[in-house]
């Protein structure tokens, strides 16, 4: 008998040494109490969506059917996808869309920290003000411009006749050409509040005596900007460009509520597309396709974001 | 260097011309920005002052002639169906948004803590994976998740927004309140652990009382999101006394196309508590926005 538990304690105490992961996992248990909560609804919320959406895919859903009676058709989805010429449309839209709106957002937001930067009278109003469009809803935000845009109303087109620069009103909404750059500069309009402040908190961590000694050394404004001040914001310009991008990327509101995407799909952005396929025409199953599409390209997205992130907390740490 | 130190007196000249430039620059540029932030704010405002008539004149009255509160009071008044719809669906905003906020404050609380604290085996791989959620569109899991809340019975309940909302909240909550955690000192705690307490008493008693801006912030940023929140509550509720105000708004002016100066008169109404209590924060909610990202 004491052998045994001889044995088993030198066995145990072994494999404790091998698996010093489990280990570590068993001493650590109770820290695991303060993040359960929060796993805990993410894996219901999160984990299986995501297994379900997966399997979807695999699946042709014919409107009006009951979503048991799903049939079969392997990567026939994928390959239905890949060869319609919409799907090339969506997909150019919605690049032009997540650089344009991201490029110029967070030029404009760079712009307007570094110009808010410096102490003036008014500062902190005008940076009030500047943030408004980005609390307010995007819903609200989608009505307010589709006024503005108004083909008949509208005060820009109001505007331009009063100016002579247009003979009649020109529609931006109802015309192929203009309605995605029409839309994105709604969608910059609420973003670019977003790039001002995470450049605004960046700012502040450019180190004033750099700054001065450079001075002193004869640099010019541009000089200390851009060999300063610039290389410090390096890593939070990273993040907040790979934010803008995924948030762009996965805008909704905007294009849904201004204009459902059309005119013939002149303003079909990805995640508008897909909802229509689901909601829309019922084929659950291409939709889920789309999804699935969607998580690779996002995956990759991320790697990016957490490697720049992890980036940040190396350079953190040897600092 | 040396040639920058030679060339420095007639650089002195110089620079001062360039400052200025920039600063003008600048100035210029400020100037544009605010009035292309402020001038449809304003046009908002103006076009929700003026009668249905007034709104649908070309040229436009840039200033209205006749202004009155037609729209605000129609809007408000419990007594016609338009105002019942309205005070009714802003009440579901506020109870959706407050529940959320409250729920999400309590979880991401300890979770937090413990991404900033602890050490413990897949801490970073947990923690990306808080935030990697945060990159998957709404669209991913609006089928799935409406089988979920089926099976839960929580369809065209208030349940499911206040679930759903929940678990986005939670990615940027975490992020954000693990940066102001990462700010409180350590020593402190260690302090109240040896005069004798207990972990989990030195979480509440010391560190909760300091992370309370941290936690104003949050709450802000979940109130925000959930206010402003549309494809949940377009897909998850149907039923009209259910709905709240970005769907209600969007439901009743896809009937009512041609009211404008309504529409926008509830546009700035659902804007009024988000900017309010935007106003009123703003120093806690830029500072835990900016922290988790500049610190992180």
């Amino acid at each position: 008998m004491t052998i045994v538990t001889g044995t088993a304690e030198a066995r145990r105490r072994l494999q404790s040494a091998r698996s010093g992961v489990l280990r570590r996992v068993w001493e650590h248990r109770a820290d695991y109490a303060y993040v359960l909560p929060a796993i805990a609804v993410m894996l219901i919320v999160i984990a299986y969506p995501i297994y379900y959406t997966i399997e979807l895919s695999f699946f042709k859903t014919p409107p009006g059917l009951q979503l048991r009676d799903k049939i079969y058709v392997g990567f026939d989805n994928y390959t239905n996808i890949l060869t319609s010429p919409v799907f090339w449309k969506v997909t150019w839209n919605t690049m032009i869309w997540t650089l344009a709106s991201t490029f110029i957002s967070f030029v404009l937001g760079f712009g307007s920290a570094l110009a808010l930067h410096r102490d003036f009278i008014g500062r902190g109003v005008l940076r009030a003000i500047l943030i408004i469009p980005w609390v307010i809803s995007a819903v609200a935000a989608s009505y307010i411009w589709k006024w503005i845009y108004h083909s008949d109303f509208g005060v820009i087109g109001a505007v331009l006749v009063g100016l002579g620069w247009a003979d009649r009103p020109p529609n931006f909404i109802d015309n192929v050409t203009t309605v995605l750059p029409s839309l994105i500069v709604v969608n910059i309009w609420r973003e670019f509040p977003f790039a001002m402040i995470m450049m605004m908190a960046g700012l502040q961590t450019v180190p004033e005596q750099l700054l001065s000694a450079a001075k002193v050394d004869g640099a010019s404004a541009w000089q200390r900007f851009w060999h300063v001040t610039f290389p410090h914001l390096s890593s939070v310009s990273t993040v907040t460009i790979l934010l803008l991008a995924v948030a762009n990327f996965n805008s909704f509101i905007i294009p849904w509520i201004m204009t459902g995407g059309g005119p013939s799909n002149a303003s079909h952005i990805w995640i508008t597309h897909i909802y229509e396929l689901a909601f829309g025409r019922q084929l659950w199953g291409v939709a889920s396709a789309y999804s699935v599409l969607l998580f690779l390209i996002l995956m990759t997205l991320g790697y990016f974001y957490v490697r720049a992130l992890s980036g940040n907390e190396r350079k953190e740490g040897s600092a | 260097m040396s040639t920058i130190a030679e060339t420095a007196p007639r650089g002195q000249t110089r620079r001062r011309m360039r400052v200025d430039g920039w600063r003008w620059g600048g100035r210029i540029f400020l100037v544009f920005m605010l009035l292309y932030t402020a001038l449809p704010m304003i046009w908002m405002l103006l076009t929700s002052i003026k009668s249905g008539f007034a709104a649908m004149q070309f040229p436009p009255q840039w200033w209205p002639d006749e202004p009155t509160l037609a729209s605000y009071q129609k809007l408000l008044d419990p007594q016609n169906s338009v105002g019942q719809d309205f005070l009714r669906f802003f009440w579901n905003s506020l109870f959706v948004s407050t529940a959320t906020t409250i729920l999400s404050v309590i979880v991401a609380v300890p979770a937090a803590y413990a991404f900033s604290r602890f050490r413990f085996p897949g801490r970073n791989f947990l923690f990306f994976a808080v935030l990697l959620r945060n990159m998957f569109p709404a669209v991913i899991f609006l089928v799935p998740l409406f089988i979920l809340m089926r099976m839960l019975g929580l369809v065209n309940t208030h349940g499911s927004l206040i679930l759903t909302y929940l678990t986005f909240g939670l990615p940027l909550a975490i992020w954000l309140l693990k940066g102001f955690y990462d700010n409180i000192p350590v020593q402190l705690e260690q302090a109240a652990r040896i005069d004798g307490a207990t972990r989990f008493q030195a979480f509440i008693l010391i560190v909760m009382p300091l992370s309370t801006p941290g936690i104003i912030a949050t709450a802000i940023y979940s109130f925000i999101g959930a206010w402003n929140e549309y494809i949940y509550a377009y897909t998850f509720l149907s039923k009209n006394e259910q709905l709240t105000l970005p769907v209600g708004i969007q439901r009743f002016f896809s009937e009512n196309t041609t009211d404008f100066p309504g529409l926008m008169a509830a546009s700035f109404m659902m804007s009024v508590p988000v900017v309010v209590l935007f106003l009123v924060l703003q120093r806690y909610f830029v500072r835990a926005l900016t922290e988790g990202a500049v610190k992180h």
